[in-house]
């Protein structure tokens, strides 16, 4: 009887489709009238018809998703059985942007995430040269360290963290989060520049020094420029890995510290998909605009094997 | 004699910062936290308490077989879709396999909580797959939030390019050369697997499997947001005690037990790690 209701209701709000739906419903059929699956598998080959189905699955799978959401941060009306909006617009962007707390976290996280690449940098740059350009004891004892860091649980490193920061009054600071970031930067921000630190010829720093520069302007004039794509690449992976990092601010800052991530826990459970949408695609343009920015350096092998630290 | 003094410091000196930083705040917390595990909370005594309970009540019990199974799961899915798929992008060559090569490295670009949202949008009872189904007038209600199939399937999400990557990466250091050169001499496709590519990419692919293993022990994101109530994967137990409870004692014991299932698999991490630090030798 229930269901029966529920048919009806949901009938209803099939006919009740604007013009939009009906349009782009009939764009798809047309398509797909278009896009004979037989002809297509003949026209182009087993091998490549084979392709382009794999493809198809790797799209849905992974940017389906994503661009449904991208979709709905767009909606003014999304109701249950369409899967279209029934009427595009702005009205939950001005619904977040009008959110003081949301708008403050977005602050909150740019400015975390500048203060942590620049602490990040400060720290890890001396011992990415050390590692390039020394041999000493006890490197591997230091790289051990390092590695010790990644590889252990990432929550209970935090919650083990937790427990000292009370004693040190760190919970719920802005130096407590920026020390939770800086912790998940140190690997790449040593393992990167020093790769970059290393491909810099020795024999130009001689040049410089021969040539009457001091230590640290050689360091400054020569060696610095010339690593500076690896040194970018590895503060771009801090500020994002900063601006994403959700779980260890939660334990450490909340709720004193409500960054964009921390928020996104909230406006998943309590907002409509709507607003939820509009939020996420505010935390996604950051990563998108630096990945423009940083396109040509971003090549899958190469990324591979930075991964495993090689 | 003082320059050679300074020299043999200066990579000491540039090293501490870093090295304090971690011993401050990694090294140092960890050791607290396993001695505080073996501490009584009235007493500061000795005690065995802590391990006992997460080892022996029925409810912990499940909670660390329900992670093992949502991880061992996650793990094999990902090694064999994230293999096949390097195997792919690398012996293509086709312009469609060098886009799935970029569209790879992205997701490791979108911040996580994005993309388990983005897939909630699609798998929940009201989500697109069955807003999709009522157009053809199916009901096609999944199931799979709030257990485990729905965060393995976000693990995979996150897991397969990630794991793509690292086996490409050892994938595209086999020369182009050798291969042909196998193929000269009459070797089927599948003798060229089994005695070439395999050997030389498994160790990666051992080190993707460590990856996914380490990340996925300790996930907290995910379950929190698609998890049931119980059982609960043990990065949400961890929270709950640290957070709610507030039991200090048994929130060390439970992340030392995290650590150790980890360090199984991070042995191997490190130790491949530490090995094959080629270029280090080359300096």
């Amino acid at each position: 009887m229930i269901e029966s209701k529920n048919n009806a209701a949901n009938q209803r709000a099939l006919e009740k489709r604007t013009p939009v739906w009906t349009a782009m419903g009939e764009v798809v059929t047309s398509f797909f009238k278009g896009l004979n699956v037989r002809r297509f598998y003949h026209g182009v080959g087993k091998k490549k018809f084979f392709e382009f189905l794999l493809f198809a699955v790797f799209l849905l799978f992974f940017y389906g998703p994503l661009m449904n959401t991208f979709m709905l941060a767009f909606a003014n009306i999304y109701q249950f059985p369409d899967v279209v909006p029934r009427e595009f617009g702005f009205q939950w962007w001005d619904f977040v942007l009008s959110q003081n707390t949301l708008v403050e976290s977005i602050a909150t996280s740019f400015l975390l995430a500048a203060g942590t690449t620049v602490v990040s940098l400060i720290v890890c740059l001396p011992a990415a040269y050390a590692l390039a350009r020394f041999d000493f004891k006890g490197k591997k004892l230091f790289m051990f360290s390092f590695l010790l860091s990644n590889a252990f649980p990432k929550i209970g490193l935090y919650t083990a963290m937790g427990i000292i920061f009370y004693r040190f009054n760190l919970m719920g600071t802005i130096p407590g989060v920026v020390i939770v970031h800086l912790i998940n930067s140190l690997l790449f921000m040593i393992w990167l520049p020093a790769g970059a630190f290393r491909n810099v010829h020795s024999q130009q720093e001689e040049a410089a020094r021969d040539a009457g520069a001091s230590p640290f302007q050689t360091f400054v004039k020569i060696t610095l420029p010339l690593a500076a794509p690896g040194i970018a690449v590895a503060s771009m992976y801090t500020f994002l890995g900063s601006l994403e990092e959700a779980q260890g601010t939660l334990l450490v800052g909340f709720p004193e510290i409500n960054t964009m991530a921390t928020s996104m826990y909230g406006v998943i459970l309590d907002y409509p998909a709507t607003a939820g949408a509009v939020f996420a695609l505010i935390l996604i343009i950051p990563s998108l605009v630096v990945v423009l920015l940083f396109r040509k350096y971003l090549v899958p092998s190469s990324i591979g094997k930075s991964l495993t630290g090689k | 004699m003082s320059s050679q003094k300074l020299k043999k410091w200066t990579p000491y000196l540039l090293t501490a910062p870093s090295l304090l930083v971690v011993v401050l705040f990694v090294i140092y917390p960890i050791l607290n936290s396993v001695f505080r595990s073996f501490q009584n909370k009235e007493t500061g005594g000795f005690t065995l308490e802590h391990y006992q309970y997460f080892l022996t009540d029925p409810l912990q019990q499940s909670n660390i077989l329900y992670t093992l199974k949502i991880v061992l799961w996650t793990v094999l899915i990902t090694l064999v879709f994230s293999y096949l798929l390097a195997l792919y992008l690398r012996f293509s060559g086709s312009r469609l396999s060098k886009w799935m090569g970029m569209l790879t490295l992205l997701p490791r670009f979108i911040p996580g909580l994005v993309a388990v949202y983005a897939v909630i949008l699609v798998i929940r009872d009201s989500g697109v797959i069955n807003r999709l189904g009522m157009l053809v007038g199916q009901e096609w209600q999944l199931g799979w939030m709030f257990n485990e199939k729905g965060i393995i399937l976000m693990n995979i999400w996150f897991n397969i390019p990630f794991s793509t990557l690292i086996i490409f990466a050892s994938l595209s250091g086999i020369q182009q050369s050798i291969i042909e050169s196998a193929k000269d001499v009459g070797a089927s496709k599948w003798q060229i697997f089994r005695s070439m590519i395999l050997p030389l990419s498994y160790k990666d692919a051992l080190v993707a499997v460590t990856f996914t293993f380490m990340g996925n022990v300790g996930s907290f994101t995910t379950p929190f947001l698609m998890g049931g109530n119980s059982p609960k994967m043990l990065g949400i137990a961890l929270y709950d005690q640290f957070n709610s409870y507030m039991d200090y004692e048994r929130a060390a014991a439970l992340s030392v037990l995290m650590f150790l299932i980890c360090s199984l698999s991070a042995v191997v991490y490190i130790y491949s790690n530490l090995k094959e630090k080629e270029w280090e030798k080359r300096a």
